[in-house]
């Protein structure tokens, strides 16, 4: 089955194509020179253009898979959650293909890309991440599934694939975010997540101690809007004109990348007791973030549980090919959108 | 009941009923006469129970003890057909309004920065007034005249005197006495015991009426002091849950303009100042069901909200990801600005404000600063809405 799938949801457009399971091609526009009318820089302005993006990474996927349109069988498509005017780029683009090629069409929530992302293999069929530890993977049900990135922070527990329940969620700002913020107040510049990793390996995570969010409070969401305003009135005491050294700079950065990860391990932690999963996924951006990783690697390691993240940074961060692999699943299950016609973005999706 | 202690008080008292059962309205010169002598009238006129016509920086007002039910079923026969429009209460200081009425932190800025001045000051009244002055749901217009002889009449008198406008129902407005006369009937005219002539005045607008029973101004009648004029003191949060009840208030208070309008909230504020908090608030008060978190990576998340009578969407907008505010237009922001919606923008420093000076749009701006880790300091300005 060949797949054609398409991701809008947010900053980036992105088309991959799979064969099954199998991604044969996984084109992001942000990392990908095709932007001839713009002479290869593209304005930041255009980042989010998805509309003038759209036709020339379709193009360049199905070039890269040595693919053609008329040999897709099938055409997936993030419906949600995202930002609407994206959304419909992607939506209105697969409408279009699916109707002029009379192929069937799968609608893929976001969320179930980035779980789906850890099932992905390469054009070799190997798998990207050690999901080759869990076979057959029937056996390992229930799975928890902790998916982190700019836009979300969220607990879900995956009965099977394909039945997912939505277990703990970020109440304000998601772990992404945090960084990013943090990483502006450190005048490090956006977005500033990968650069609070990197200056944090220098640093003493244990020169401040900020608080750990909902340390005290029961059950499994999240907070970062807290640490964050720690982190501010922290700068406000030890820096009060604003002046920091370097020395000040990494140890903050690595002080709240503590707090941040342990929050993470905490309330998964809680959701392990309570759910006794076989294996630990993680999924988006932040599944990037090596120290993160570590800590979440160390906590399924004391439960006994196995712990798998899609070892490639183009599958944790926002990509079609998650949206293809969930496509394949879906595919399997006969889950096609029944009426093409009507099929609409919904932004505020939800597993 | 009566109580006289001499008879040189006896005597005046007689003199008052003859004066005020006469039928000859009596009318002092204030450029001719001594300010004493007109206080000392004028005080015993109102201690009587008479209608006094009065000057103020506006027009002529129309005088009475608001303690003496006489007095005030006799102003309401002069004014008739009046349908349960509550009268105004001229008071002399700060002090007497607070015997009166409840000032609030919003009626006290009223004071503090435009009393005495052409403002009628909307409060919750204590009840101390008789029936017919404060109005169905208890609340109590107060003016403070900018006209010194008339405050002074009010010091001494030791209560407020109503402050309704000296014209009879559906006449002009009296800027001269004559103004006043010409269209009375001879039975009206009887009403009336004493006048205050200061001449001709200048033809300035009537007061504005600003209710401060709500969390910010509202204008019930415009005059020459307009709403960018009238500053709202801050409020101060002291948890993430009280900036939450106060968004719920808030959005409360705007409902009533979303049947015409879209009422755009720009939040200005740093990070952690509670702006996604605020907006939970203001969900709540929508009864919106969903999670509001963070719309930092999503730039917009949107959610659709049913009340009794009224429904639209909840655009909640962050630009602080954005590159540059056109982005507002590439996210959708024209579409989005329709009646019955709600848009919250944070970051909204970054956006020119006149972008939505465009017509059926309420703007509110919303500053949220910090005084503390948990303490937040709120203050909010709207703009009158333009209509199409």
């Amino acid at each position: 089955m060949l797949i054609l799938a398409i991701d809008t949801s947010c900053d980036d457009t992105s088309v991959a194509i799979a064969q099954d399971d199998a991604l044969l091609a996984n084109i992001v526009s942000s990392q990908v020179e095709l932007h001839k009318k713009w002479g290869g820089v593209v304005p930041s302005i255009a980042k989010r253009a998805h509309e003038e993006m759209i036709d020339d990474v379709v193009k360049e996927a199905l070039t890269r898979a040595r693919i053609k349109l008329e040999q897709i069988d099938v055409f997936a498509v993030t419906i949600g959650p995202g930002l609407a005017i994206a959304l419909e780029v992607g939506v209105r683009t697969i409408k279009e293909l699916a109707k002029t090629y009379y192929k069937p069409v799968i609608a893929v929530d976001h969320m179930e890309g980035h779980l789906m992302a850890n099932l992905a293999r390469n054009s070799l069929r190997n798998f990207y991440s050690p999901l080759a530890l869990l076979s057959p993977l029937s056996h390992y049900f229930p799975l928890l599934g902790l998916l982190i990135s700019g836009g979300h922070t969220e607990l879900i527990l995956i009965n099977k694939i394909g039945d997912y329940q939505k277990i703990g969620q970020t109440l304000d700002d998601a772990i992404g975010e945090a960084y990013d913020k943090v990483a502006k107040m450190l005048n490090l510049g956006y977005p500033g997540g990968p650069i609070i990793e990197e200056l944090a390996k220098l640093g003493n995570r244990f020169a401040h101690n900020l608080p750990i969010p909902m340390e005290k409070v029961a059950g499994l969401d999240f907070s970062y809007s807290g640490l964050k305003t720690s982190v501010l009135y922290l700068l406000k005491k030890i820096a009060p004109t604003g002046q920091l050294t370097k020395q000040q700079i990494i140890d903050i950065a690595a002080s709240f990348e503590k707090s941040a990860v342990e929050h993470l391990a905490q309330r998964t932690e809680r959701a392990i007791k309570k759910y006794q999963p076989k294996a630990l996924l993680i999924g988006g951006g932040v599944a990037s973030n090596q120290f993160t990783r570590t800590n979440l690697r160390r906590l399924a390691k004391k439960h006994q549980i196995h712990f798998i993240w899609p070892q490639n940074k183009r599958l944790c961060a926002d990509n079609a090919g998650m949206i293809a692999i969930a496509a394949f699943y879906k595919a399997k299950r006969k889950e096609f959108v029944k009426d093409i016609d009507s099929l609409d973005r919904q932004p505020i999706l939800s597993l | 009941m009566i109580s006289l202690t001499d008879d040189q008080d006896f005597f005046t008292f007689k003199l008052n009923l003859y004066l005020i059962k006469s039928d000859t309205m009596e009318i002092l010169d204030l450029k001719k006469l001594k300010n004493p002598d007109v206080l000392d009238r004028a005080l015993e006129v109102l201690k009587a129970g008479g209608l006094v016509v009065y000057p103020t920086e506006t027009m002529y007002g129309l005088g009475a003890d608001v303690t003496n039910q006489d007095a005030i079923d006799k102003l309401l026969q002069y004014k008739a057909r009046r349908e349960g429009k509550p009268l105004s209460a001229s008071v002399a200081s700060l002090e007497m309004a607070k015997k009166y009425a409840n000032i609030n932190q919003l009626a006290l800025n009223l004071f503090k920065n435009f009393l005495p001045g052409p403002i009628t000051v909307v409060c919750y009244g204590l009840h101390k007034v008789v029936s017919g002055v404060e109005s169905e749901q208890g609340t109590l217009g107060l003016r403070l005249p900018d006209y010194p002889l008339v405050t002074k009449i009010i010091q001494f008198f030791g209560k407020p005197i109503t402050a309704t406008s000296a014209n009879a129902a559906n006449q002009k407005r009296p800027y001269k006495i004559t103004d006043i006369f010409e269209p009375l009937s001879k039975k009206q005219k009887k009403l009336i015991d004493l006048v205050l002539d200061a001449g001709e005045l200048p033809h300035r607008e009537p007061s504005t009426i600003v209710d401060t029973t709500m969390d910010d101004y509202q204008i019930l009648r415009q005059g020459e002091i307009g709403q960018d004029q009238l500053q709202s003191p801050a409020i101060q949060t002291q948890s993430d849950q009280d900036t939450i009840n106060y968004g719920q208030k808030l959005i409360n208070k705007y409902l009533s303009d979303l049947k015409e309008n879209c009422l755009i909230f720009a939040l200005v504020g740093d990070l952690g100042t509670g702006k996604t908090q605020l907006t939970k608030g203001i969900a709540r008060g929508l009864k919106i069901k969903e999670l509001i978190v963070s719309p930092t990576f999503n730039l917009v998340r949107e959610y659709d909200y049913q009340l009794d009578n009224q429904k639209g969407r909840l655009y909640h907008i962050d630009t602080w990801r954005m590159f540059d505010p056109d982005e507002l237009e590439q996210i959708g922001l024209p579409k989005m600005i329709k009646p019955g919606n709600v848009i919250i923008i944070e970051w909204a420093d970054k956006v020119e404000n006149n972008k939505f000076q465009i017509p059926n749009v309420k703007l509110v701006e919303i500053k949220l600063e910090h005084i503390s880790q948990n303490e937040r300091q709120i203050s909010l300005s709207s703009l009158p809405s333009l209509s199409s």
